[in-house]
């Protein structure tokens, strides 16, 4: 009854063990009571999520400020969209920002997992403190680390003598991203955390004990052992972190409200002052490029992991 | 389908082992001594997860005029209650909680639901187009933009009567139900199949056999997916200031949004607004997550 | 062709809004009073409408007013169940609502004939719906530079009526180690609502610029006959050696809050900032000494104006259905006592030709410039929103290009004139 390897590995497009022991590809009949299970979510799903979307993307297409009279416009929106430099800079911000996101949240969370199912003191403790961070609203998060920045930071740069320190970085056209990296780091970590923690508490010991066994250290374990078995784990988080990121909006608001200048400023930003200024159907353009944007380096991302997941 | 002993003896020592007791011999890890390094260094790390609590905590108790001084670090002198009092009254909290409970509640339970439902039906029939499909269609939807679908959201809310915390309820089950499906999706793949086909030998039928044996067993991923839920629901300022037509049937975050513009700068009372709003989040969490790691083990360890 | 957006959704929403407001008043509404909605979001007024309303509803029993200050106004105007009486700040977006036609027409409103017609072309100034009043100003805010009168006596200061005599005081005052203006570059809003629209405004005829901007086009560039470019340069030129000679070193990494605190605690001897930040200063030193002034920057005093905004005005949705019930409460608002009443508490300034004279010695400094009409509105505020031009005016006095800014803001305009 041991939990073999294969039960354990999380390929995303590899069929699992079908029903009744059917051999794939039979025409074996589906039991009904299997549709009263997907259909509800599918039918409010598509009401609530599809159609709208549908809306909004018809809507891009035209010059619609949201209500009032519209007209029919075609690929204007498309075009001029691609000819805004404005736009191409929040893109190019933010995906730079969302990767080195992602990198930084995997990073940081996957070691504090590792820690946190390890031997350690205040273990329990520890692991609920580190899910503050999820549960403060976004607002507050803003506020304070703003002040942090704008007060502390440069006071104890000041007093330690460095220079790039002593004055807030948010109001440093260069750094200023970093401090929103940091901000938004440290309220994604707890649910990356959470899954990471899930992920290696799945892993049985047996394997470890064998490992031991045959020698292997503690590095190696971690690299050879720990690390394939939450593979699966690790690609969820990369692309849902991914498009997380890519989604920044709350904290730039807060933080840094797209400055200095516009050096922060993210798609979400822009796609968002679409509704107030009246520049509805543009920005739902916008949105319609981010959406399939976004949709493509998802796949690109499952595609190339797709070959390291089968152990 | 009675738990066998051996099962029984291993989920304790992995409990024991959470808590922080002496582990015994056969323990999962072989750091047989405490892991002092790594505890330090966590420790650190937590500090700077407590910096913005104690900040939020000092400054919800303080008079107006030491919130303005600017010195977030400072301790309350005196120690005052108002901001907790001008709070309450100013965003009438007894009535926008219990609507947000109400709407976050409903959120979690509708969430769980369907999602496990849908993510059993699709696990258990992968090889079906349909199912398979619906998967991926699921999944894609994760991606898009909320402000593509914002506005129309509107207009179909209030054409359809669901310009009120009911409509927002299901618009919040439907956005997590993505992630939710993706989760459980993946913990159905480590639920051996030989469970359900000794259920049905014994004469049980699917039905039967989802909702005593394997939604039980879906546990440790419900909570997980409950609690990612109730956050999402409970914090989301977005969808309720858009959807709720009716002001007095606001929830929590929209209502204390007065607090966030940029002219007002009574940070004694939108502290403590934040602080009563988050209690309920940090509790609930602290109460589930005891059993979200217990019942990721039992999981685990079954084997 | 155009079509009307939400015709058809109109009439079913409002059947369905009718139905279900019939079936959850039931509670409270079976033959009782009628319910206006009625929305205020501005914070520092709440507490007061908060008890006006109270003694209003209390005082009669025909109306019952309902005071909303949450709700998303372009959620309801979507659903066509917007509040039947908003009273809120009059800008670019509510302007848009107005010219679909979404307000309705109180020309025929005794209270119409009473506005001042100098404010009532503020309103004008964005955009006009033919044929209706739609919006009725209740209260200006006049700004300017707000100044510590204690600092100036100190160092033997006189307010400044030309761009010289400022330019000396700056200097004074930089000599005698004082910090000439507070600034805090690190909200956007207070670089466009301060220093650009002062300097602009002092020196260029905002209305009928923008006037022009909306007639070129997507012909605005450096060749056109007004451009931000060529029209702004001098002024943002001006804003940016300002704020790099007479402000504080530390200024980027300070925010509004932080200023009020600042100026409050004396560290500087002028700041840029509204009325509202009366309060804030307030809550801190509640009995400093605080005048205000137009920023010179010419060299004719003559020119000298004060910036205003319409920070409330009164309308009512053609989609309400309450209208009657709207009107007979926005009467009792605009009754002279009660406006009289709310200008004094929240120093604004009254917009009816029997308002009572401003008397309040922080922003009595304005009066004689407001009475001669000697105002214009923000031009930061005629900039659409999906310009970030504050966020490129912060980047301006942080130190970037003026002309590139300037000429990015043209390019920004004649880019939405293709769209729109």
């Amino acid at each position: 009854m041991a939990t073999t390897l294969d039960d354990v590995e999380l390929d995303l497009t590899k069929p699992p063990a079908t029903a009744h022991g059917a051999v794939p590809g039979t025409r074996t009949k589906v039991e009904g009571i299997y549709y009263l299970f997907l259909l509800p979510s599918l039918i409010l799903f598509t009401l609530a999520i599809t159609l709208p979307a549908v809306i909004g993307i018809f809507f891009s297409f035209t010059n619609s400020i949201g209500f009032g009279d519209w007209e029919f416009v075609g690929f204007i929106n498309y075009i001029a969209a691609f000819s805004d430099p404005a736009i191409l800079q929040s893109y190019l911000f933010t995906f730079g920002f969302a990767a080195v996101t992602v990198l930084v949240v995997n990073a940081v969370a996957f070691l504090l997992a590792v820690g946190l199912t390890s031997r350690i003191r205040m273990k329990t403790g520890l692991r609920s403190i580190f899910v503050i961070p999820m549960v403060i609203s976004g607002i507050v998060i803003a506020f304070v680390f703003n002040f942090l920045f704008s007060n502390s930071v440069p006071a104890l740069g000041q007093a330690l003598g460095i220079g790039w320190l002593s004055e807030s970085i948010l109001a440093n056209p260069d750094l200023a991203w970093i401090a929103i990296v940091i901000v938004t780091a440290w309220q994604a970590i707890p649910g990356t955390l959470l899954i990471y923690i899930a992920g290696l508490l799945s892993i049985p010991g047996d394997v470890y004990e064998a490992a031991d066994i045959d020698g292997a250290g503690k590095f190696a374990q971690l690299t050879r052992i720990t690390l394939p078995l939450v593979a699966g784990y690790v690609v969820i988080n990369v692309i849902l972190g991914f498009k997380g990121f890519l989604n920044a909006y709350d904290i730039i608001v807060g933080l840094t409200a797209g400055g200095p200048g516009t050096a922060t400023r993210s798609i979400a930003m822009t796609i968002v002052t679409g509704f107030t200024s009246g520049d509805y159907a543009y920005q739902m353009a916008n949105a319609t490029i981010f959406f399939l944007i976004t949709v493509a380096i998802a796949l690109l991302q499952l595609a190339l992991t797709r070959g390291r997941n089968v152990l | 389908m009675s738990v066998q002993p051996a099962l029984v003896v291993e989920t304790i020592e992995a409990t024991e082992v959470l808590e922080g007791r002496a582990p015994r011999p056969a323990n999962r890890f072989r750091m047989e001594r405490v892991n002092w390094p790594g505890t330090i260094i966590i420790a650190l790390c937590a500090v700077t997860v407590l910096i913005p609590l104690y900040v939020t905590l000092t400054t919800a108790f303080k008079t107006q005029a030491q919130a303005a001084d600017g010195n977030a670090f400072s301790l309350p002198a005196p120690f005052s209650v108002d901001g907790f009092v001008e709070a309450w009254n100013l965003t009438n909290f007894p009535v926008a909680f219990a609507i947000t409970t109400l709407v976050t509640a409903a959120t979690v339970a509708g969430t769980i639901l369907l999602a496990s439902m849908a993510s059993f039906a699709i696990a258990r029939n992968w090889e079906r187009k349909l199912f398979r499909w619906s998967f991926y269609y699921l999944l894609m939807a994760m991606f898009i933009p909320f402000p593509v679908l914002a506005l129309p959201q509107i207009q179909l809310t209030g054409l359809t009567g669901l310009d009120n915390p009911v409509g927002v309820t299901i618009l919040h089950i439907m956005f997590q139900l993505s992630f939710s499906v993706l989760l459980f999706t993946a913990f159905l793949r480590s639920i051996p199949l030989e469970l359900e086909e000794s259920a049905r030998i014994d004469g049980a039928s699917t039905w039967q056999a989802f909702w005593q044996l394997i939604f039980p067993l879906l546990a440790p991923m419900s909570a997980t997916v409950g609690i990612f839920a109730f956050l999402a629901s409970w914090n989301d300022f977005m969808m309720p200031s858009l959807i709720i037509s009716d002001p007095s049937q606001q929830t929590l975050p929209v209502v204390q949004s007065i607090f966030q513009t940029q002219f007002s700068n009574n940070y004694n009372v939108s502290f403590a607004s934040y602080l009563m709003a988050m209690a309920p989040a940090i509790i609930v969490y602290l109460f589930t997550q005891r059993w979200v790691m217990e019942g990721v083990t039992q999981g685990a360890v079954k084997g | 062709m155009p079509v009307p957006h939400h015709t058809a959704v109109r009439l079913i929403a409002a059947i369905v809004a009718l139905g279900l407001a019939g079936g959850g008043l039931a509670g409270c509404a079976a033959g009782g009073p009628e319910q206006v909605r009625f929305l205020l979001s501005k914070p520092e007024a709440i507490p007061y409408f908060r008890d006006l309303v109270d003694e209003y509803n209390s005082s009669q029993d025909e109306v019952e007013v309902v005071l909303d200050n949450a709700s998303n106004l372009q959620a309801g105007f979507l659903r066509g169940n917007p509040p039947d009486l908003g009273l809120l700040n009059y800008n670019m977006e509510m302007a848009r609502f107005m010219e679909r036609g979404a307000l309705s027409d109180l020309s025929d409103m005794p209270e119409a004939d009473r506005i001042l017609p100098e404010v009532q072309k503020l309103v004008d100034q964005y955009a006009t719906y033919p044929g209706r009043t739609s919006v009725l100003p209740y209260s200006v805010m006049a700004a300017s530079v707000i100044y510590n009168k204690e600092i100036f006596e100190q160092n033997e200061v006189e307010v400044p009526t030309t761009l010289d005599e400022l330019v000396e005081v700056c200097q004074t005052l930089t000599d005698a180690g004082v910090t000439p203006f507070y600034a805090t570059y690190k909200d956007p809003w207070t670089v466009a609502q301060g220093w650009f629209d002062y300097t602009v405004g002092g020196m260029v005829d905002v209305a009928s610029f923008y006037e022009k901007m909306k007639e070129l086009g997507t012909e605005v560039g450096p060749d056109s006959e007004v451009s931000f470019e060529k029209t702004f340069a001098e002024p943002v030129s001006l804003m940016q050696q300002l704020s790099d000679d007479c402000t504080n070193p530390d200024a980027a990494s300070k925010g509004y809050g932080d200023g009020n605190l600042a100026f409050a605690q004396g560290e500087a001897a002028m700041y840029l900032q509204g009325p509202w930040a009366f309060g804030e200063i307030a809550k801190t030193s509640p009995d400093l000494d605080l005048g205000t002034f137009p920023l010179p920057v010419t060299d004719d005093p003559d020119d000298l104006k004060v910036r205003v905004n319409l920070d409330l005005a009164a309308w009512i949705p053609e989609a309400s259905d309450h209208k009657e019930a709207a009107r007979q409460f926005l009467s009792y608002l605009f009754e002279k006592d009660v406006m009289d009443e709310y200008n004094a508490a929240q120093l604004g300034y009254g917009t009816t030709t029997d308002a009572a004279p401003v008397t309040d010695p922080r922003i009595v400094g304005m009066k004689e410039y407001f009475d001669a009409a000697a105002f214009y509105q923000g031009a930061s505020q005629q900039i659409p929103l999906t310009i970030p031009a504050a966020n490129y005016l912060q980047g301006v006095v942080l130190g970037s290009d003026v002309e590139s800014t300037l000429s990015t803001m043209d390019a920004d305009w004649a880019r939405l004139a293709l769209r729109q």
